[in-house]
């Protein structure tokens, strides 16, 4: 490893070069083939057994189970035993009780501060967060433009019900994460048993597990809240238990060397020391759940999401837009201010007055806002004034108007984003999609068990044939091709546009910063959001719940691509300078392949958020498994939606083995 | 070669018989098995799938010396130091401490011997960054269960000793290398243990630092009479240090004695290469170089120099008076150096070869 | 050793959990908190995700607040939560249902939790339609029988070779596959997943005057923007809906029906008489939904504007002394 990073790199590519391209060819040959020798064998004693039981085409009638039934049952079960079983008696129905008086506690807190000192709260508390010092200030001062924002946009009142239930939230998400990522980072055991657990957590639609939620825990604050820490939870679980596993094990051993018992090694070295992931997971988790509000509306639970959801019923994007700016502006918010927090650790040079550091700064930030809550409470009216709100979605939506019309198909030679998505759709999706469905189904097993061979080890094979198996067993057989095919094409332009931006990114400084706020925009503003535009431009194709899935898998790509692209080891490409290579040639020869884990990873993110919005999709034409789980809930068709949702779990654990990251060494040689 | 000496009546502070540490499966069935006694570490890798980090060691820590054990990496050094105080857990043998054995020992008592008679100074410093210097050093105390005013006194004191202080309130992150290692130093020497052990502390210093800490080290020594353990890579720094030493090789201990005893007569072929480039005028004693006094004359006369100066220390009054030098111990003469007898220590002839010049 | 610590931290684990039992286990909790209602004069309504519910829930809220004096608290959420959520008490009142048979058993007649409230004095209707531009060039198209005759007109990239017909939000009750299939359409459902996407796609057809097969329905505020002319389908008996796969026939016409919280109709004093009177014309509840989606007011300045113009409708509503 180390010799390939400090050889010349122009050097690399010469040597593979001299075995040529035969031999290398052979040993794919003859390492595949070894592979897939017995894969083969298999399945020509499986296959033919199976098309004379089954027959071949599509997913075989006789091997599908009914799911929909017993949850069914198990809905219904629910609604009559609810008020009387003790399960719900004694335990169920506190939780949900004390989920509503949490929220409804810190939501009367911060309204008892006002206006006035709701905002003095949240200035100094991302001040303080930041450190008391000049690069703070910065921090403080995003802070105060957000709500001001917020109140401008008249949103005040539906902000502070929306970060209410996000401050309960997200603390449930934090503590479970922790505890999950405690017991994950201290057990081997527990750590294999979580990740399948996390990775379900995050690949399922919140929607089609809203039903359930809300028939256990009640329409409002409590089924949104619960919904939102399980969507929540899974990346602090999963950077406590990485912050804990990767430990320095020098200063753990010293530790243990002076004689700590278990549990002071716990609180004096492994937490502190897994505190920038730690702090790492809390911005992750935040950002999950703000990504939740919209969702979360939809049971009820009022505030910002409340908001944009009644825009779109009566298709006023400008109304939705006020209310999606503040969700937008309060992820940045808490971004920075964690991101600021987590600088912090470790270079702290306590310095200056004694009274802005540890407690005491804390202290000082809660004198200051309770004397902001009394002069408001003196001087001022509790809430945002009325008159010091302007109203955008008149302009808004001529804008969109304007732009739609213009775009949809006025654009002179490339015919605008009707005809594109016209073509898309007849030239990309419907063979992908045809072709797809027109495979038998053991074919398909069989690619997707040679493929993940390929990639991976038989383990890998295993699952992801066992869970593209699973599919067709729920009954969704057609329908999962369907979305398979819409997510496949989505990958495919999320990776060329992010790839291309994310180079352009990592090699142009001033253009990353150009984009990264547009990038914080594209990740947390809610997709409802953009449906009508997307819609307006598109039209209802799965086209056009392909562009929803690309806006919001687009970020993390390029995000990934540039560091990837950054974190080159220097040297490499200073040798590949000093040899007099190009910029064209160092980018090819030096960063791309030398960044590859990193892009590796950037495609399974894309496999992952991609799958995340297929609910979205089927909110805009995308049909199949998205519109399922969509009519699961809104149906009350509890079998229905968890089904669709199933299969979006199965499809995700297939297409999540096939780019793992940790198999890309067998890959290499493919590409070799 | 690895027998242990049962010369000093003092009893041990450590004492090591018959370790060993395999790791791989099934471990436990190597150390017992002859048959695996005399294979090479690829011998015995090929044949058992284990790696013997330290095959069958014996030896004794006395009271108040510097007992450094040098190998290069991969001989099973740092495994063995580890397996002092079971940060390690030894695949058989027995290591007591005080008389008191170590492996059998619960894990209250275990923790309470590392707590209180047996800390270490690590290679890589292990310091917790998020704490300050001062706090840092306090952290064997804390783990202690003692107050927080009480520690932070005492880890001031200590801080001090080592040459840090006006440094409390920085972090780690703040410090060079060998500030580093101080505090490294001062957070073992804070607990107030009976004995330090030390793996290869200062390796990862420049050679100018390295020297500085190494006078550190034996700064502490005379002060404080402390025992220690030793571990290093670096032959000079052995010599420097150790009141013994043990060289290891794959595992094993091949020579086990004083620095003089290692230079002055090589256990074997191993250890003479590796002996080859010591400046041996500085590491023989007068002991090694001198004879019997041949007449009356050269016992009462000429000048005088003791056992244990260095071979160096007595070329340096020969020359001067270019007459032999008598060698005094209690005011007695107990023999006298020579020209032959000098350069031959530096020209690394054994005695038999001396004999041979002489005749 | 090992398993010992295994075994401590199990022990860990399970303590924690029985805490967390042992505390939340001190007593039972409270279900349902609907008895609240009364006392506190707090009414709770559901705000459904269509404008003419919308517009039924902003006038009885006004009225509620400003004639009766009480507080009330709107929540919104997807019908068949409602449902459940009117059932449990979270909410006192749906003002427009459209039919939910399956519900209206559990609920209703099962666990008497929720009872009906009686007519809103809307009749909604659900059918294929097509705009008028479209129609009046080609009359014959209001037939279905000659829908396969136009069926080219109505391709899309999505249709494939056959036409589309466009269909909206999951909420709404769809026979549309059965009935392409058994009348032998040469049509495709394309489901747009949401009323927003529906209504955007709407106006975008009608901009470009393009020719468009839609699922859609009456009462609708964007019928006053994009006039719609319905295409006639077998006509509806009683019954020819009964099994789902074998539906050929077009939808019936539903007179909207109101529910309540079973507690609430019993104990919700002039709140509850208020609302079983409330009762309008779908003219009138169009009224106010073209103010709410196409004047961009908010609920409550459309609800107030209309309270103030048509006192003698309301009046009716009132309570008797």
């Amino acid at each position: 490893m180390t010799a390939a990073v400090t050889t010349p790199s122009k050097e690399k590519p010469a040597q593979r070069a001299v075995p040529g391209p035969g031999r290398l060819a052979s040993v794919v040959r003859h390492r595949a083939g070894r592979k897939l020798l017995p894969l083969a064998v298999a399945a020509f004693v499986l296959v033919p057994l199976g098309v004379v039981l089954w027959g071949g085409g599509s997913w075989p009638a006789a091997l599908t189970v009914d799911v929909s039934g017993p949850l069914d049952d198990a809905n219904e079960w629910v609604i009559d035993n609810r008020e009387s079983h003790p399960l719900f008696l004694y335990f169920l129905l506190h939780l949900s009780n004390t989920a509503t008086d949490a929220v409804d506690a810190v939501y009367n807190g911060l309204d008892a501060l006002g206006w006035v000192g709701f905002a003095a709260l949240a200035v100094l508390f991302a001040w303080r967060a930041a450190g008391f010092d000049r690069r703070g200030a910065k921090t403080a001062g995003i802070a105060a433009v957000v709500f001001a924002v917020c109140g401008l946009l008249g949103m005040w009142d539906a902000t502070l019900l929306t970060i209410a239930l996000m401050v309960v939230a997200v603390a449930v998400a934090s503590l479970l994460g922790i505890a999950l990522g405690l017991a994950a980072g201290l057990s081997d055991r527990f750590h294999r048993m979580l990740r399948p657990v996390l990775d379900t957590m995050q690949v399922m639609p919140a929607f089609a597990y809203l039903l359930p939620f809300v028939l256990v825990f009640g329409t409002g604050t409590p089924a949104a809240l619960f919904c939102t820490v399980i969507y929540a939870a899974p990346p602090m679980a999963r950077l406590t238990a990485l912050g804990l596993r990767g430990a320095d094990a020098g200063v753990l051993e010293a530790s243990a060397s002076l004689g700590a018992s278990g549990r002071q090694r716990l609180w004096t070295a492994r937490l502190p020391l897994a505190r920038k992931e730690m702090l790492l997971g809390l911005n992750q988790t935040i950002m999950m759940a703000l990504s939740m509000v919209v969702i979360a509306a939809l049971v009820g639970a009022g505030g910002l999401g409340e908001e944009v959801y009644s825009a779109l019923s009566t298709v006023d994007v400008g109304k939705a837009l006020a209310a999606g700016i503040p969700i937008v502006l309060i992820a940045v918010w808490l971004d920075r201010t964690t991101a600021a927090a987590g600088e912090r650790i470790g270079t702290s040079v306590p310095g200056g007055s004694r009274l802005l550091h540890g407690w005491r700064a804390w202290a000082l930030v809660a004198v200051v806002t309770a004397a902001a809550a009394a002069a408001n409470r003196a001087l001022l009216a509790p809430t945002w004034p009325e008159g010091w709100t302007y109203d955008i979605s008149t302009p808004v939506n001529k804008a969109q108007d304007w732009i739609t019309e213009h775009l949809a198909s006025g654009v002179p030679v490339l015919g605008g984003t009707e005809v594109w998505s016209e073509n898309f759709t007849l030239w990309v999706l419907n063979p992908l999609r045809d072709g797809l469905v027109w495979l038998p189904w053991w074919a398909l097993l069989l690619i997707v068990a040679g493929l993940a061979w390929l990639v991976g080890t038989w383990a890998t094979a295993l699952t992801s044939t066992l869970a593209l198996g699973a599919v067709g067993v729920l009954g969704v057989w057609t329908k999962s091709l369907d979305t398979l095919s819409q997510v496949i094409a989505a990958l495919f332009v999320t990776l060329l546009l992010g790839f291309a931006l994310g180079v352009a990114a990592a090699r142009a400084g001033r253009f990353e910063r150009w984009m990264r706020p547009v990038l914080d925009a594209m990740q947390t503003m809610p997709q409802f959001v953009y449906l009508i535009p997307v819609v307006a431009l598109f039209g209802v194709t799965r086209a056009s719940a392909i562009i929803a899935a690309v806006v919001y898998a687009l970020p993390a790509v390029v995000r990934i691509t540039t560091q990837g692209i950054r974190e080159v080891d220097p040297a490499a490409l200073e040798a590949a300078r000093s040899l007099g290579a190009g910029s064209r040639q160092q980018l090819l020869q030096v960063q791309l392949p030398l960044a590859r884990p990193a892009l590796q990873l950037a495609v399974n993110q894309g496999v992952v958020l991609v799958l995340a919005v297929v609910v979205v999709g089927g909110l805009v034409g995308g049909g199949a498994l998205g519109y399922d789980v969509v009519k699961g809930l809104s149906r009350g068709e509890m079998g229905v939606g968890m089904t669709a949702g199933a299969a979006i779990v199965c499809l995700g654990l297939v297409l999540d083995r096939l780019t793992q990251p940790g198999a890309g060494r067998s890959r290499r040689r493919h590409e070799g | 070669m690895t027998a242990p000496e049962h010369t000093n009546a003092a009893e041990p502070v450590f004492s090591v018989r018959n370790l060993w540490k395999v790791f791989g499966p099934k471990a436990d069935r190597v150390p017992a098995n002859p048959e695996y006694a005399g294979l090479s570490a690829e011998e015995l890798r090929a044949r058992t799938g284990c790696t013997a980090a330290v095959r069958d060691v014996s030896f004794d820590v006395h009271k108040g010396e510097v007992f450094v054990v040098m190998g290069l990496s991969g001989s099973g050094k740092s495994t063995l130091v580890r397996c002092l105080t079971r940060l390690i857990e030894p695949t058989s043998g027995a290591v007591a401490i005080d008389g008191e054995d170590v492996l059998s020992m619960d894990k209250s008592r275990l923790r309470a011997l590392r707590r209180h008679r047996a800390s270490m100074v690590f290679q890589h410093f292990g310091l917790l960054p998020h704490r300050s210097v001062v706090d840092n050093v306090a952290y064997g105390l804390e783990i202690q269960g003692m107050g927080k005013a009480e520690r932070r006194a005492k880890a001031a004191e200590v801080v001090e000793k080592v040459g840090l202080a006006g440094m409390e309130e920085r972090r780690p992150g703040q410090l060079s290398g060998g500030q580093q290692q101080r505090v490294g130093l001062a957070r073992a020497l804070a607990v107030d243990p009976e004995v330090l052990l030390f793996d290869e502390p200062f390796s990862a210093l420049d050679p100018l630092i390295r020297r500085d800490m190494q006078e550190e080290v034996i700064r502490l020594h005379r002060e404080e009479g402390r025992t220690m353990v030793f571990i290093t890579h670096d032959l000079s720094e052995a010599l420097r240090l150790g009141t013994r030493i043990a060289l290891m090789r794959d595992g094993r201990i091949v020579q086990l004695g004083t620095p003089e005893e290692i230079v002055g007569s090589p256990a074997d072929d191993y250890v003479r290469d590796f002996v080859r480039d010591v400046a041996r005028e500085q590491v023989m004693t007068v002991r090694t170089a001198m004879r019997p006094a041949a007449d009356v004359a050269e016992a009462e006369a000429g000048a005088s120099v003791a056992p244990d100066a260095t071979v160096s220390a007595a070329i340096e009054a020969v020359a001067r008076t270019g007459a032999p030098a008598r060698v005094m111990e209690d005011g007695r003469c107990i023999g006298v150096v020579d020209h032959q007898g000098l350069l031959a220590v530096v020209a690394g002839l054994g005695p038999s070869d001396q004999k041979a010049v002489a005749a | 050793m090992r398993t010992k610590t295994r075994n401590a931290r199990t022990a860990v684990a399970a303590t924690a959990v029985l805490g967390l039992l042992a505390l939340s286990g001190c007593g039972a909790a409270e279900t349902g908190k609907s008895n609240e209602a009364g006392d506190k004069k707090t009414v709770k309504l559901t705000v459904p995700s269509w404008v003419g519910a919308q517009a039924n829930t902003a006038v009885a809220a006004y009225l509620l607040e400003k004639e009766l004096g009480y507080t009330v608290k709107t929540q919104q959420m997807g019908e068949v939560l409602a449902w459940d959520a009117l059932s449990k008490g979270d909410i006192d009142g749906i003002l427009e249902d459209w039919g939910h048979p399956k519900e209206e058993k559990q609920y209703v007649e099962t666990k008497k939790t929720v009872v009906k409230g009686g007519d809103l004095g809307v009749t909604g209707h659900i059918g294929w339609f097509v705009p008028k531009y479209f129609a009046d060039k080609h009359p014959d198209v209001t037939d279905w029988k000659n829908l396969n005759k136009y069926a080219d007109e109505f391709k899309t990239a999505e249709s494939g070779d056959k036409g589309e017909i466009l269909e909206g939000s999951p909420d709404y009750v769809t026979n549309d596959d059965a009935i392409i299939k058994n009348l032998k359409l040469n049509l495709k459902t394309n489901y747009s997943g949401s009323e927003a996407s529906q209504i955007t796609a709407m106006k975008k057809y009608a901009k470009a005057k393009k020719p468009f097969l839609t699922y859609w329905w009456t009462p609708q505020w964007l019928n006053a923007e994009i006039d719609m002319v319905e295409v006639k389908l077998p006509a509806y008996k009683e019954g020819c809906d009964a099994d789902p796969k074998k539906v050929a026939c077009a939808y019936p016409n539903t007179p909207l029906q109101k529910f309540f919280n079973a507690d609430f109709a019993k104990n919700g004093g002039k709140a509850a008489e208020f609302l079983k009177n409330f009762k309008w014309t779908t003219e009138q509840q169009n009224e106010v939904a073209l103010m709410i989606a196409d004047e961009k007011l908010s609920p409550e300045a459309a609800a107030e504007k209309w309270v103030k113009a048509n006192e003698s409708t309301w009046k009716a509503w009132m309570p008797k002394k």
